[in-house]
């Protein structure tokens, strides 16, 4: 087997829905066009995109809830399509949200039962869902019902329930989703924790810095498409050599300071987001020196209430790839 | 391999149990349902001017409908609830293979559906003074046998359909009450038209529940039960084969249309 743990050659995947009750006409939707990428084993992979991208149908064909329209996917070396059940044996996957649980049983009998489905003999079973309760912190609360959970409650237990059969490749489909930041930080070392048990993740989200803390590699893609492939550092340098100033300011000078910004003669992209009463300018420019020299009248005005300099997340590189695909 | 089906067995029976306790729906399913199925028989018994209803066709037959009712109601409801709740994906992405846990969990439903039987015939026996003196207690059971297989193999090829799509679920509905009337759960079946005693000889469950009422009337000949159980028994199995055949279809196409996360 080669050291890839997931093997993606040109899949494709359409699907094709009725229009209206009595036409006979149908419509295809076209979620995933001919993707390539693989997968290291022992790697976190990271699928980034906006909604109704692609991912997770991507995801659901390496599970093998879907199967590919067109392409081949081996995932540990088996074909998804054809070696369906060993592949099932030894694989993972969450699926980000409150679904996919028994709400009205515990979290340990929702941990039984799939201890049940994933063919764990009674003492392996019972032995490592106490070992899983414990690594998502939920061994005070296995015995409550799970829609009395939170939102992060119901998250780990997910990721217990992907676990229990201690697979080799697990697949969290925006693990984080609806969680605070405390419990998304302590399910982020979970994450962590796995990587050092030799784990192989594909992790997909929409949280930049999520991705940019934990991936070792990360695709983008958009409209069913992979637009960019690298590890976070070298998808920073497809955009480096830009600064960034974040500034906020009384929303009725908004227009001005973009006429004074629009007559620099420099390449600069500007975008402008609410900040409740005031409006928050994001610049980013090569010339940092001439777009400093016009804040400065700003900042004397007394109508600058913060101005940050930085170089770039993955958020701008994210944004500036995907927004540049869309020009 | 016994042990393993056995324990899927006892931890989906717990898992069903636990979702419908003190649920109202399935009180009402279980127990109401069926009750008013009897009372209906009776009245309708007396109109047509019999001094004492037929208990095995009145209320015994009414806990046979109820038993029906609720696999019916109970396959459509787990389905719903499994794809409603994103379940069904984690269900079938394990290496269980789905028609094994559709299948223990129609046992599950038919078996649960017996407490309807049973009610009907304790009120059978305590309310209607109904005596148990006349009953051929071996044929009664091995034809009940029958009725559970039959209903189960049903149960099982209609959950294809409503795992196929959400959309299916009110036509499996729809065919609760024409089934029960082919049938004859609440009479006998001879008073039907010719053409639909023809329909309903392809359900197993009319050829069993015939042994079953005639246990009860307390008939002897072994001939009249070798016939109705033989076919139960090779309908059921034409069901249970079909519906096998059919699982595997289903588990390419839903994972062809996404159809089993739409809600």
């Amino acid at each position: 087997m080669s050291n890839n743990a997931i093997e993606v050659n040109q899949l494709h995947k359409e699907f094709t829905t009725r229009v209206g009750f009595w036409s006979g006409r149908r419509k295809t939707t076209v979620a995933v066009e001919d993707i390539s990428f693989n997968v290291h084993q022992g790697e976190l992979f990271g699928l980034l995109g906006p909604n109704g991208a692609g991912k997770t149908t991507t995801t659901k064909v390496l599970s093998t809830l879907l199967l590919p329209t067109r392409g081949s996917v081996r995932v540990l070396g088996m074909d998804v399509v054809t070696e369906t059940r060993t592949v099932r044996k030894r694989i993972g996957f969450t699926f980000g949200g409150a679904r996919g649980l028994y709400g009205r049983l515990s979290g340990h009998d929702n941990l039984r039962y799939f201890a049940e489905l994933y063919g764990l003999e009674p003492a392996l079973a019972r032995k490592r869902i106490a070992e899983m309760l414990e690594v998502v912190d939920l061994t005070e609360r296995r015995n409550d019902r799970v829609e009395n959970y939170s939102s992060g409650m119901v998250q780990r237990l997910h990721l217990a329930r992907a676990l229990l059969h201690d697979p080799e490749l697990i697949y969290l489909d925006e693990p984080t989703v609806g969680i605070d930041p405390v419990g998304a930080r302590e399910l982020r070392q979970t994450i962590k924790n796995l990587i050092a048990l030799k784990k192989t993740i594909l992790l997909t989200t929409h949280y930049m810095a999520e991705a940019e803390e934990l991936c070792d590699r990360i695709a983008i893609i958009n409209h069913g498409r992979i637009i960019a492939l690298d590890t976070p550092a070298s998808l920073k340098r497809q955009v480096s050599g830009d600064t960034i100033f974040e500034i906020e300011i009384d929303a009725a000078l908004l227009d001005e300071l973009q006429r004074q910004l629009q007559l620099i003669n420099h390449r600069l992209t500007i975008q402008v987001s609410e900040a409740y009463p005031n409006k928050k300018v994001n610049v980013r420019t090569d010339q940092p020196e001439a777009v400093l020299k016009y804040l400065t009248l700003f900042i004397s005005s007394g109508h600058v209430h913060g101005l940050e300099v930085r170089n770039h997340s993955l958020e701008d590189v994210y944004v500036s790839i995907i927004q540049g695909k869309q020009e | 391999m016994i042990g393993r089906m056995l324990r899927l067995f006892w931890r989906q029976m717990n898992v069903q149990l636990q979702i419908r306790t003190f649920n109202l729906y399935t009180l009402l399913l279980l127990f109401v349902q069926p009750f008013v199925f009897s009372a209906v028989g009776m009245v309708l018994s007396q109109v047509a001017g019999n001094q004492k209803p037929d208990l095995v066709y009145t209320v015994i037959g009414g806990g046979i409908l109820g038993m029906w009712s609720g696999l019916v109601f109970s396959s459509t409801f787990d389905i719903g609830r499994d794809r409603r709740d994103g379940t069904l994906e984690f269900i079938i992405g394990s290496p269980t293979p789905y028609s094994v846990v559709e299948a223990v969990r129609t046992l599950t439903n038919v078996l649960t559906g017996l407490v309807s039987l049973l009610a009907a015939f304790l009120v059978a026996v305590l309310v209607f003074d109904y005596t148990l003196d006349q009953v051929q207690v071996l044929p009664a059971l091995v034809s009940l046998l029958l009725i559970v297989a039959g209903m189960w193999a049903i149960g099982v090829f209609l959950a294809n359909f409503l795992v196929w799509s959400r959309l299916s679920g009110s036509i499996v509905e729809f065919f609760e009450f024409p089934v029960a009337v082919v049938c004859g759960f609440m009479y006998p079946i001879r008073i039907l038209p010719e053409w639909m005693q023809a329909i309903s000889a392809v359900f197993p469950i009319r050829w069993a529940l015939e042994g079953l009422q005639a246990a009860l009337y307390g008939v002897s000949d072994m001939n009249f039960y070798a016939g109705r159980w033989g076919m139960a028994l090779a309908l059921g199995l034409l069901f249970w084969l079909t519906a096998h055949w059919m699982e595997r279809k289903v588990h390419d196409l839903i994972r062809v249309s996404g159809e089993m996360s739409s809600i």
